[in-house]
């Protein structure tokens, strides 16, 4: 059989393509809707928020940070729970990673805060020495994208149905609406609000001057993402 | 060519003795962690067999001859033989075709194995060892035992010396630094530093009982001097006249009242870790992955380096 | 049939072989900055404050493991399909004039796809995705070539004289593909500029943004799915096609079994894509689904190795070829580290070693094992067989050829060494509790400790270079300035000094 294969390319191709198809319909699609569902207390990202992480993955941070706490009483010690495929339910891309050059962030905003990132990132080894961490200068000039953060939220809602707009249930009880815009214009407004909220906390008058004048930097954003993680 | 065995043998030795070295030297090591053991064994495992299996084919290059029937075809002038299987090979092949089929259907608890289960059932191990041991921890040990925990979780932000990195947290190696006192007195404080809420005025609440009137700008400044030198210096006055019938004439604090201000007590530690706070410096995260005798030990020993 | 030789034409493996060798100088370049910055952060500011952002790590690395993979690897593997389709089949490209065409606009276009994917990363335009990083214009553009590279290999196979395929266009195929199937899939995505606001605004943001299909842990399902099986047909099927070829030609030999080419071919098909869970062990995917991916790794063993002994026994009885040939040699090291590197990967695959392993240097290593030991050293050799066939002149130097084999082979060396201890040893300081039951080290212990591995994996990585420079000028000596070769080469390739 093989050698009449062989001898008949198109065969041979169909061949191969089953041989190859067939273990990902076997292992991807059996817990398709299942995996997707969100545990309670996992909001859709604010409008900051996503602008945040668009400037996490524009930098690759992923690239030397994980998003994941394995189930090892080491890891649960260092980064707190276990991570639930629940709590994942909106992030597109996932952002796992496959390094830990550094360390895991998925709850990092519950033992780091927003003064200590902006020393962190503004210069690593000033506050942990010997850290082998880039230093990101440059997003405390540049400005996030709100405008793709919010054609992205529409994205999401429209085909997604993330709940913008919606109570979505919290741990203790309560319900969290997480707003997004209903034009542009708004959707910048929205921002801000958060980003004031970030730069009450921050030290650089650059950026609070920034803020002030309706502009937001990265790293107004990115901090915003960090603290969501918990 | 025993050679060829020899450079393979002293390459594996090589390797697991230099692995050895760094991770055997390290605190904790091995720990007796099965984990570590098994990645150890598949590591060496790793050389082991390539080695020799790739030794032993190049044995059959220098000692061997190719024979065999060649097939009819050829292409580009490649010929091929019809050898059979490599035996070893074969019954490798089928081996763990017949091992993965036994393991997934029979071998593999497919209801009973999880991997949170197996992390419940670890976290239950390593406590309940630890409980016991908790028991006999205290004075200079708990310092000890503090130490540690500071090193692992405080020192990315109060640094190595405890010393807040130039301001960058609170210098831990004394009790207050001005700023905060002044910061503190014109702001009120609300975090729960007493274990429960109990706020602290700010200004427009503060009457100095010497003047009568709500506390100054001067006397702010001086005072906030007067606690961060470690309740010396000038301003004892306006501290006994503001401050005292909270925080005690000595600023030792008052339980349910107020806390110490002249020396870091283990519970205040404690109900930092447990609330976190904000102030002139920055924002101190709330520490809910430690557990209650860590946090103890921490206070411990933060309450000893700042002596 | 006529008696004469066929005049096969190599006008777009000759310019595959350029991109192999430019793109492979350049995303090896990055990796050894990239080494030497984990090494010396410093060099995070290499070009200066200002083009930081341009040049620090975590924008670089992405530009490091592209620049190899679609860059040098793809060319190579592009290029010698270029050459090893035309003979084994028995056709020359010159006898349809469609098919050429067909050849240049793959060539040209897969040309404008990767300099706009260079452009796109240094602007931090991605999706994240781990060698999927490129976003939807850039993926309109890969299926093209794609597609034009499927057009050219089904076309040649189509006129071919010899009826039946040989071993090497097996893989050729399944290249061809697994890559289009696992591609599309990975990178189903909606672009953003579509939607509308409530207040009927559209074209909103970046026109090249989009958001993945998939959420989560389906995500990550689907992006492992395809990143191990991009290693896969990329890293494996391509390059086990290459030394089917290369290494039977070069030495004169004929392959030791059929039986086990066969065996090997179809049980690497069917076994490697279950295999893909291995990345996700721990991770929030089911547990059986886990499972069956450290079990199919276990199985993947024997189908990889089955191809690597297939080499090693075709030279049953020719030690002196592989003594007095750096060509041989690095085509039998290559077997050697494929080996090293699909018995590592299974052990790595285990539950409990990836429970160490995982997020670790090891990983880091087993990757280079694989691609420096394996992907390299055959792309180089395949190259080298080519040359002098190709520009018909012959090897430039075998002196530089020698010396650039034992450089690149101690710069593997050094590479896995300082990979495999620095891995092992950051995984168990990880786990590590100390005697009052906290953990033993901060995070940032457990990476000043690495230093010096950083810094010997850079000196490894800078001989690898080296040794890549050394390969590149040697080929452009070759093409410029050795006399033309009369007669059509037999086996193996004559070298100069
Ligand atoms: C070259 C690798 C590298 C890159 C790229 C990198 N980091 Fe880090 N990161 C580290 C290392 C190493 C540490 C640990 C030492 C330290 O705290 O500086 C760290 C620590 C951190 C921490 C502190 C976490 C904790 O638990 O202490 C945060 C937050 C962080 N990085 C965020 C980022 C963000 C955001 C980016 C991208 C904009 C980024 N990192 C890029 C290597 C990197
Ligand atoms: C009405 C009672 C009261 C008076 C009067 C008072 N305090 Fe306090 N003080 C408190 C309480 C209660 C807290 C704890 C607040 C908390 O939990 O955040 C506190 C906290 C503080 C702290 C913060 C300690 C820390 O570690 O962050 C400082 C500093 C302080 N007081 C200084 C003063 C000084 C100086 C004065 C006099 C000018 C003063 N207090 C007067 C009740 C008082
Ligand atoms: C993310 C950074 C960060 C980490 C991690 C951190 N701290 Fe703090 N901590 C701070 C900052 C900032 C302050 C100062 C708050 C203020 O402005 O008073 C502080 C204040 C404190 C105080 C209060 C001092 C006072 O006078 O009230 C204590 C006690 C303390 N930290 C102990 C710890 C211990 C113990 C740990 C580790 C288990 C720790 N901290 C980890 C940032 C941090
Ligand atoms: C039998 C064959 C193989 C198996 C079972 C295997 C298994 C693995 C495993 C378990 C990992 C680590 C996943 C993690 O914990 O992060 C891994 C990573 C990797 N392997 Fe292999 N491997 C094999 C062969 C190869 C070969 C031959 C190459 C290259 C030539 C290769 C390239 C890679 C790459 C690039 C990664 C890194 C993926 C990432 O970015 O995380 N593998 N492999
Ligand atoms: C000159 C030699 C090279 C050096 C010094 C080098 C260095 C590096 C470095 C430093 C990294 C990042 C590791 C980390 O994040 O910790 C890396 C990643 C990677 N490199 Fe290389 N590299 C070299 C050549 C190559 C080649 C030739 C290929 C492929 C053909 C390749 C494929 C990869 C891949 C796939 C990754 C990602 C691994 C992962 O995510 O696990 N590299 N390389
Ligand atoms: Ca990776
Ligand atoms: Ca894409
Ligand atoms: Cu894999």
């Amino acid at each position: 059989m093989f050698h009449w294969l062989e001898k008949h390319p198109f065969f041979f191709a169909v061949g191969v393509f089953i041989a190859i198809a067939f273990a990902g319909l076997v292992e991807i699609l059996p817990n398709f809707a299942h995996s997707s569902r969100p545990v309670i207390g996992t909001a859709p990202y604010s409008t900051l928020e996503l602008a945040g992480r668009h400037v996490y993955i524009k930098n690759s941070c992923n690239a030397c940070h994980s998003q994941l706490v394995r189930p090892f009483k080491s890891e649960t010690d260092r980064y707190g729970h276990y991570s639930l495929s629940g709590e994942y339910a909106y992030d597109r891309p996932f952002l796992w990673g496959s390094k830990r050059t550094g360390p895991d962030l998925m709850r990092v905003g519950n033992y780091r805060t927003t003064d200590w990132h902006e020393n962190h990132m503004k210069d690593p080894k000033s506050v942990v020495p010997g850290s082998i961490m880039p230093a990101y200068t440059w997003l405390f000039t540049n400005s996030a994208d709100i405008d793709t953060t919010y054609a992205e939220q529409l994205t999401v809602a429209k085909h997604f149905s993330v709940p913008y707009n919606q109570d979505v249930p919290m741990k203790d009880g309560s319900v969290k609406n997480v707003k997004m815009a209903q034009s542009l214009a708004e959707a910048h407004e929205i921002a801000l609000e958060e980003a004031k909220l970030v730069t009450a906390d921050m030290k650089d008058q650059d950026v609070k001057d920034a803020v002030n004048r309706g502009e937001i930097p990265e790293i107004v954003a990115l901090i915003a993402y960090l603290n969501s993680l918990k | 060519m025993n050679k060829l065995y020899i450079g393979g043998a002293i390459f594996i030795a090589l390797m697991v003795v230099l692995t050895y070295l760094s991770v055997g030297t390290s605190k904790g090591g091995f720990n007796g962690d099965i984990v570590n053991m098994l990645a150890i064994a598949g590591a060496i495992a790793l050389v082991t067999i390539t080695v020799f299996v790739v030794i032993k084919y190049v044995r059959q290059m220098q000692q061997d001859n190719a024979t065999g029937e060649l097939a009819n075809e050829s292409w580009d002038g490649i010929g091929e033989y019809k050898n059979s299987l490599p035996t070893g090979w074969a019954v490798m092949f089928l081996l763990t075709m017949v091992w993965g089929m036994w393991y997934w259907t029979i071998g593999y608890p497919v209801n009973a194995y999880s991997q949170i289960g197996e992390y419940n059932e670890d976290t239950a191990v390593h406590n309940a060892k630890f409980e016991v041991k908790y028991k006999d921890i205290t004075g200079d040990r708990l310092v000890e035992m503090g130490e540690s925990v500071f090193l692992a979780e405080c020192k990315v932000c109060h640094g190595i010396n405890a010393d807040g990195i130039d301001g960058k947290a609170a210098n831990l190696n004394h009790r207050l630094d001005a700023a905060s006192v002044k910061h503190v007195i014109e702001n009120g404080s609300n975090y729960q530093l007493l274990g429960s809420e109990m706020p602290m005025p700010d200004r427009n609440g503060l009457f100095n009982n010497n003047t009568g009137a709500l506390i100054t700008d001067a006397e702010i400044e001086v005072v906030s001097h007067f606690v961060a030198n470690g309740m010396s210096g000038e301003g004892a006055d306006i501290f006994i006249g503001a401050c005292s019938a909270c925080h005690g004439e000595d600023g030792k604090g008052m339980e349910y009242v107020a806390p110490n201000l002249a020396s870091f007590t283990p519970a205040l530690v404690v109900n930092v870790l447990n609330h976190g706070k904000k102030g002139i410096i920055g924002v101190m995260p709330k520490f809910d992955r430690l557990n209650d005798k860590q946090k103890e030990a921490v206070g411990a020993y933060i309450t000893d380096i700042s002596k | 049939m006529e008696n004469r030789p066929l005049e096969y034409d190599y006008t777009i493996a000759k310019m595959f072989m350029l991109t192999t060798i430019v793109l492979g100088i350049v995303g090896m370049l990055i990796g050894v900055i990239l080494a030497f910055q984990l090494a010396f952060p410093g060099l995070n500011l290499i070009l200066g404050d200002s083009l930081a952002e341009y040049t620090n790590f975590s924008r670089l690395r992405p530009l490091h493991t592209d620049a190899v993979i679609f860059g040098f690897t793809l060319s190579g593997v592009f290029a010698t399909w270029y050459y090893v389709g035309q003979r084994v089949l028995k056709v020359s490209m010159a006898e349809s004039k469609l098919l050429m065409t067909l050849g240049k606009l793959h060539f040209w276009l897969y040309i404008v796809v990767v300099a706009a994917a260079v452009f796109s990363l240094f602007a931090g335009v991605t999706t994240s995705k781990e060698y999927a990083e490129f976003e939807w214009p850039i993926d309109v553009g890969v299926v093209v070539v794609w597609v034009l590279f499927g057009m050219s290999m089904f076309g040649l196979i189509g006129i071919r004289r010899e009826k039946s395929l040989y071993i090497s266009v097996w893989y050729y195929i399944a290249t061809f593909l697994g890559i289009a199937m696992l591609y599309l899939f990975n990178n189903m995505e909606i672009p953003t500029m579509f939607a509308t606001s409530p207040a009927g605004e559209s074209g909103i943001g970046a026109w090249y943004h989009s958001v993945s299909m998939y959420a989560g842990t389906n995500d990550a399902l689907v992006q492992w799915w395809y990143g191990h099986n991009a290693v896969a047909f990329g890293f494996t099927v391509p390059i086990v096609g290459m030394i089917y070829y290369f290494l039977p030609k070069e030495s004169g030999q004929a392959i030791y079994s059929y039986k086990l080419s066969l065996l090997s071919f179809w049980g690497l098909m069917f076994v490697y894509l279950w295999a893909g869970g291995h990345h996700l062990l721990y991770s929030t995917v089911p547990d059986w689904v886990q499972t069956m991916a450290s079990i199919f790794s276990i199985v993947l063993i024997l189908p990889s190795w089955g191809s690597a002994i297939n080499m090693l026994l075709t030279m049953k009885g020719e030690w002196q070829q592989v003594a007095s040939s750096p060509l041989i040699k690095f085509m039998i090291l290559a077997s050697t580290f494929y080996m090293f590197s699909t018995l590592e990967g299974p052990i790595q695959a285990i539950k409990s070693v990836n429970a160490i392993a995982h997020f670790t240097d090891w990983i880091v290593g087993h990757v280079h094992d694989g691609v420096l030991g394996w992907v390299g050293f055959m792309i180089m050799a395949s190259l080298y067989h080519m040359a002098p066939r190709v520009f018909k002149r012959e090897i430039y130097s075998k002196a530089i050829m020698t010396a650039q084999f034992w450089i690149q082979t101690l710069g593997v060396v050094l590479y896995f060494t300082s990979m495999w201890i620095a891995g092992i040893t950051q995984g168990m300081m990880w786990r590590a509790h100390d005697e009052f039951g906290n953990l033993a080290y901060s995070f940032i212990d457990t990476v000043t400790v690495l230093h010096p591995y950083y810094a010997i994996r850079g000196i490894g990585g800078l001989l690898y270079l080296v040794g890549f420079l050394m390969f590149a000028y040697n080929i452009y000596k070759t093409m410029s300035s050795r006399p033309i070769e009369e007669r059509e080469l037999q086996s193996a390739s004559p070298m100069g000094a």
